[in-house]
This record gives structure tokens, C-alpha cells and sequence, in this order.
């Protein structure tokens, strides 16, 4: 893996080592504080094929990332030139003039439809697809042996249900010694539970993204959130109140849960971080009478209609989207790729099981989060309801309060 | 030699620009601000007393000045009794002395920012240190930041831990400019212990006592890290203080003229609240 991540880089790069390296455009990156050692190949590989733009990038941690963007966008300067845009805010940038129509400087064709659905605001692409993702169960064989129980299967035909997660997580859940049945990654946001309720065919905001009532507080949301609920509450098949996703990969690869619901980026944790732990990966669980979704959506690249300089903007975006520089990412940091060609250059990765099962999930089951322009206060607003949700306490009163708070934030778009 | 009359000033300048740059300027751009509001595509929007009508109907907001209140209620005169006590305690000679101030004093050189990420997994409900240690004692866990009826407690506990020891430092500097021969003609005289706390050392902390309880109050009704870091305002509302529904308000709901009114009605109740007690500590004075 590392050789071929250093030859792919290094063939990037290896166009431009004769030719001096002066900038005559500079543009201002804000990037996703993903490590140094995986942004830096590509943006020198950018500087490369580039020489005369020079694209200093800030990495910003991600828990930091979008206030630091509100300030910086919200100023209406020329900078950032740039920006890394979570998918489903780019609507959100779009209609407050953050972000910039792109269809002139994208071929639509090379793209998967997902990802185009992610970018796309009233027609148009308003941010530039740069990667995607998807959420596999993962588990550990060690629990499932002891319990004498078969693993779920790789096949996506004999997918779990959400019923035989329980019923497994149960046998295997000892939350006196902090072993745990069940783990999600990111169990507070809506980015990982919207699924559930949208396998029972809810909906979470109406067509036009601007009216929660009837929608998250539906039947659908209500059963499934309170299925959810007592997986923490009554079941006790999954530790309450840990919503930490820096932390949650590592509760799994350490030992302490029989099942993990992750995404691909935790594929290398686990081979690399956790080398003798026996683990396995299968699709995304469903409920028995819905039928399977599983989340999509990432990290795309936004560009400030204000920037000075749109010839290096286009370059760079150009640069950023094509085939060489989206498999030299993949193999940085393996997001599903957006590129359908991507998925044919690197057999001996998507090959194994697991991308098997994501290249399924995203041509038939993922759907992208709502296309709203106020996603972040409907997100940041579900996510507290999530949060209180697993302490206890009535799910429909709860969704129905987060509901009308949704309602009224989402007035100013209308 | 006598001194020129603008001497004084010019020392004062710099402390004088200061607190003008950074606390009147804010302060008035806040109270501006705060009648103002940001269309989508950023033009200002003049809203009057809109900004504050919106406030006052709003559940979310009347919920965040109870919880402000009840925490300013309870935190500000424990950290000023626990720290006078702290500082009694510190300012007698002693062998472990120097240590021990030293630390009572640690808490404060951790970023509040850093405390909370600590104590955050500390006090986390499964897999922290504090439970785990509770489970060892066969006491039941706690849920601490994530039970509602427990989390503004914990907020509580964790202010303390860092604040009393700064606090403390005020108060021996207080304590230490009490003359000692007044203590003494009191022994003499058959006072005790209590008499002498009562009618000699509070007396004359009353400066001190006025000046940490303001400044505190000030310091915990602008408290927003733990809350942003550890509870997100939850579980259900029972942490949400003013200054965290300021910060969403600009930076969820990305409406900074609310913000700014949020700000604006904090200083007020900060304003408020410090006249009180400086009304309380004269009260005393006179009496």
C-alpha cells in the first residue's frame, strides 16, 4: 500500500522537478484538517503540474471547520479562494452567495450520479465533488465465536436487519465491563441515523428543504428513533453518550464491541493501528419490514465567487478532479471514490469485500442527506434531539419539539 | 520635583487603549449590533427592537437565562466561600505549604478549553477513570454531563476545580495586607478564633471578598467552553447558558443579529448583577 502511494505521488510530481517552481498566482486553500501527510502529496503534486500557482492550504480540524468558514466566507472578502465544502451545505453556500456555479469546469459524465445529486442546487453544481463515503458494519470475530454466533455476511443479499443486530447484540453486550454489542461511529449525527428512519420510508424534510414538521416528526423518524433509543436505553446493547468519533473507532479496534458501524476510512485504522484484531465487514443492517439505505455524502470542494483569480481557481479545481489526482487521494486516504473511473484503476483494493459492498451501497442503496438551504441548523438541531434522545424520554415529543425549532429557523429561506 | 500633570495619563494610556479596543468597542458594537440583522446575502438589515421580540417569545432563550441564572446562583458563592476557606487554610505557615498552593494553583495553567476535553473524559459515563473508580468502590456510576439532572452539577464541579485556586490567590493577598498586630491585640484580648474571623479578618477582606465576586460572577456568566466542548447546551437543555445560545445563534442559526442581542442582554444582566453586590459590600461598609 505505501509503495504504491508513494509511486502514484511520486508520478504525479515527477512532470515538474526540472522546471522552476515560481508562483505567479497565489491561491488561499481552507482545507479539512486531515493529516498533514495525506493533504501535502496531493497539493504538491497540484504545485507540480502547476508551477505558477502557488496554493498555500490551511487545515482546519473539522470540529472547527464550519464556524471558521461562516467567519471567513461570512466577511465577503476574496478569501478563501477555495474552501473544503461538506456536501450537504452546499446548498447552504449557495443561496447565501458562497459558493459558485461549476458546470462550465465539470464533465458531469466522469462523475457518479450521488455525487452529482450532492452538488447539485436548483440545477446546478455548486460545489466540486471530491469524494464520498459509506458505512459498513464491521465485527469483531473474537465476540462472535465466544457467543456462538455466525457473523453476518459480506453478501449484500443476506444483509442483516436492525432486529438481528439486537438480537446478537444482546448475546454479546456485557455493559458492567464495558463490552458492547454495538458501536456507531458517529452516533449523534444525522448523518449516520437519518438512515434509519429513511429504511422505513421517512422523508426528512419536505421537497423545497424548508419545513421539518410532518417530516423528521413523522411515523417513520418516531418508530425508528425509538428503536434506536432502546438499543441505549432498554436493550443496553450500546454505550450511551459516547459521541465522540475521534474515540469510537478506537473503542472497537481495542476490543470493546462485538459490532461497529464505520466508514471506510476506518478500513486502514484497524489494519494498521489494531494489526491482531480479527475483524470482518458487512452491509449496512436494515429494518425487517423497510428496506436498506445507507448514508453518502462528503467532503466537496467550494469556490468563492469572490476570488480573485478564477484562471488558477479553474485550474485547480480542474487539477483536484482529475483521474490521476483522484486515485493518488484514494490511495492517501481511501474515501469511496466520485470518479466511476477510479473504481477500475486500483483492482487490487476494490477487489477485497468490503469496497465490493460500497460499490453496491452507492449505485443502489445510499441517499444523500436533505438538500436544504438551512441543512446546518436542521442538522445541528437533530443532532441535540439525537443526543437527548438516549438518555431517555419520548421520541415524538422530542422530534416534535426539534421540529418546530427547525421550522422557525428554516422561515428565513422562504 | 513636581510631577507634570499629564504623567499619570500617559502611563494610563496604553491600559486605557486596551480597554477601550477591547472591551468598550465590543461592548458598543454589540449593543448596535444587536438592533441590527444580516439578509442572506449579507446586506445589514435594520430590526429595531426585533431582534429582542424574537428573544422574548422564544422557549429556548427564557430556558438559557433560567439555566444561566441557577449557575451563576450557586457557582459564584461557592467559589468565593471555598476559596476564602482554601486561602485561610494557605496562609498559615506550614511545612507542605509552598507545595500545596502550588497545587491548588495547577487547575488554572490548563486551558479552560484542554479542562474540559479532560474532564469531559473523565467523566465519561462508561468508560471513564471517575466511574471506573466508583465501579472499584461498589458505588454506583454516575452519568454526570449526560443525565440532565446531573450535568449542570458537573459544570458546576469543574468551574470550581479550576477557579478556586486563582481566586484563592486574591484572597491571600488579601489576608496577607491585614496588619498582624491587630490579630494579635485581639488574642490578647481573649478573642477566638471565630470572634476574630468574624469581627477582624472579614471586615477587613471586604474589598477583597467585593472585588472576587465580581470579578467572578463576570468571568462565569461569560462561561462558554465546557458547555461547547463537553454538553452542546443537553441534555435537554439543562446546560444551554447565554453564552452558548449566543454563539449558535451566530454560528448554527448564522444570525448575528440575535447573537448580538443575546450579547447584549448577558452584559446587561452582568451590569445588574454587579451593581448588586457592590451595593451589598457597601451596604456593609456603612453599617
Amino acid at each position: 500500500m505505501r509503495i504504491t502511494r508513494r509511486a502514484a505521488v511520486t508520478g504525479l510530481a515527477a512532470g515538474a522537478l526540472a522546471r522552476p517552481a515560481r508562483a505567479a498566482s497565489a491561491l488561499k486553500v481552507a482545507w479539512n484538517g486531515w493529516p498533514e501527510s495525506q493533504v501535502k502529496p496531493l497539493f504538491d503534486a497540484f504545485h507540480a503540474a502547476n508551477p505558477d500557482i502557488s496554493a498555500p492550504y490551511e487545515l482546519i480540524p473539522f470540529a472547527q471547520l464550519f464556524q471558521t468558514l461562516e467567519i471567513r466566507l461570512g466577511a465577503r472578502t476574496p478569501e478563501p479562494d477555495v474552501y473544503s465544502c461538506d456536501s450537504p451545505l452546499t446548498a447552504s453556500y449557495a443561496v447565501r452567495g458562497h459558493a459558485m456555479a461549476l458546470d462550465d469546469w465539470i464533465d458531469k459524465s466522469r462523475f457518479s450520479k450521488a455525487a452529482l445529486d450532492a452538488a447539485t442546487v436548483r440545477g446546478k453544481l455548486y460545489s466540486a465533488p471530491f469524494c464520498t463515503s459509506s458505512i459498513l458494519l464491521f465485527y469483531n470475530r473474537a465476540y462472535f465465536k465466544k457467543a456462538g454466533i455466525e457473523p453476518p455476511s459480506a453478501d449484500v443479499t443476506k444483509r442483516w436487519t436492525w432486529e438481528q443486530v439486537v438480537e446478537a447484540g444482546r448475546k454479546m453486550s456485557e455493559p458492567a465491563q464495558n463490552r458492547w454489542g454495538l458501536i456507531i461511529e458517529q452516533a449523534e449525527r444525522p448523518y449516520q441515523l437519518l438512515p434509519f428512519g429513511q429504511s422505513l420510508g421517512g422523508v426528512p424534510l419536505s421537497e423545497d428543504g424548508l419545513r421539518a414538521t410532518g417530516y423528521i416528526d413523522g411515523p417513520a423518524f418516531v418508530e425508528a428513533f425509538s428503536f434506536l433509543q432502546r438499543m441505549y436505553t432498554e436493550w443496553k446493547i450500546a454505550p450511551p453518550g459516547v459521541f465522540d468519533n475521534n474515540i469510537t473507532p478506537d473503542l472497537f479496534g481495542s476490543g470493546q464491541a462485538a459490532m461497529f458501524l464505520g466508514g471506510t476510512f476506518d478500513l486502514d485504522l484497524f489494519r494498521t493501528k489494531y494489526p491482531d484484531l480479527d475483524w470482518g465487514v458487512a452491509p449496512h443492517p436494515y429494518f425487517a419490514k423497510g428496506k436498506p439505505v445507507t448514508p453518502t455524502g462528503s467532503w466537496h470542494i467550494g469556490v468563492n465567487p469572490r476570488t480573485r483569480d478564477k484562471a488558477a481557481v479553474e485550474k485547480f479545481i480542474r487539477f483536484m478532479l482529475s483521474d490521476e489526482a483522484q486515485t493518488a487521494w484514494f490511495k492517501l486516504r481511501p474515501y469511496p471514490p466520485v470518479l466511476n473511473a477510479v473504481w477500475g484503476k486500483v483492482p487490487e483494493t476494490f477487489g477485497q469485500p468490503a469496497w465490493q459492498i460500497v460499490r453496491h451501497e452507492l449505485a443502489n442503496t445510499a441517499m444523500s442527506r436533505p438538500a436544504s438551504p438551512g441543512y446546518r441548523e436542521f442538522e445541528d438541531l437533530l443532532r441535540v434531539a439525537l443526543r437527548d434522545m438516549q438518555a431517555g424520554g419520548d421520541v415524538k415529543t422530542m422530534l416534535t419539539a426539534s421540529a418546530g425549532r427547525m421550522d422557525r429557523e428554516l422561515a428565513k429561506y422562504k | 520635583m513636581r510631577t507634570p500633570a499629564w504623567v499619570p495619563y500617559a502611563f494610563l494610556t496604553p491600559a486605557l487603549l486596551g480597554l477601550g479596543l477591547f472591551r468598550v468597542v465590543p461592548i458598543g458594537i454589540a449593543l448596535v449590533g444587536g438592533l441590527f440583522g444580516t439578509s442572506l446575502m449579507g446586506e445589514t438589515v435594520f430590526r429595531g427592537l426585533g431582534n429582542y421580540a424574537g428573544l422574548a417569545e422564544d422557549p429556548d432563550f427564557w430556558n438559557s437565562v433560567r439555566v444561566t441564572l441557577t449557575f451563576n446562583l450557586i457557582v459564584n458563592p461557592l467559589q468565593v466561600v471555598i476559596s476564602f476557606m482554601l486561602a485561610m487554610l494557605m496562609a498559615r505557615p506550614g511545612r507542605f505549604v509552598g507545595p500545596l498552593r502550588t497545587a491548588m494553583l495547577l487547575p488554572i495553567t490548563v486551558s479552560i478549553a484542554l479542562s474540559s476535553v479532560l474532564w469531559n473524559i473523565l467523566l465519561d459515563p462508561g468508560f471513564g477513570p471517575v466511574n471506573g473508580l466508583l465501579r472499584a468502590l461498589s458505588l454506583p456510576p454516575q452519568p454526570f454531563f449526560r443525565a440532565a439532572h446531573e450535568s449542570l452539577a458537573s459544570l458546576i464541579a469543574l468551574c470550581s476545580w479550576r477557579g478556586t485556586g486563582y481566586w484563592m490567590l486574591f484572597m491571600l493577598a488579601g489576608l496577607g495586607a491585614i496588619p498582624p498586630e491587630v490579630n494579635e491585640a485581639a488574642s490578647i484580648d481573649g478573642a477566638n478564633w471565630w470572634q476574630r474571623l468574624r469581627f477582624i479578618t472579614l471586615p477587613l477582606m471586604r474589598r477583597t471578598l467585593a472585588f472576587v465576586l465580581i470579578a467572578d460572577t463576570a468571568v462565569n456568566f461569560l462561561l462558554f467552553a465546557p458547555v461547547y466542548v463537553i454538553t452542546n447546551g443537553g441534555p435537554a437543555g439543562s446546560t444551554a447558558l447565554l453564552m452558548f445560545e449566543a454563539y449558535r445563534a451566530a454560528f448554527t442559526y448564522l444570525d448575528s443579529g440575535r447573537s448580538l442581542a443575546i450579547s447584549s442582554v448577558i452584559l446587561v444582566i452582568i451590569a445588574a448583577v454587579a451593581t448588586l453586590e457592590m451595593r451589598l459590600f457597601q451596604a456593609e461598609d456603612s453599617a
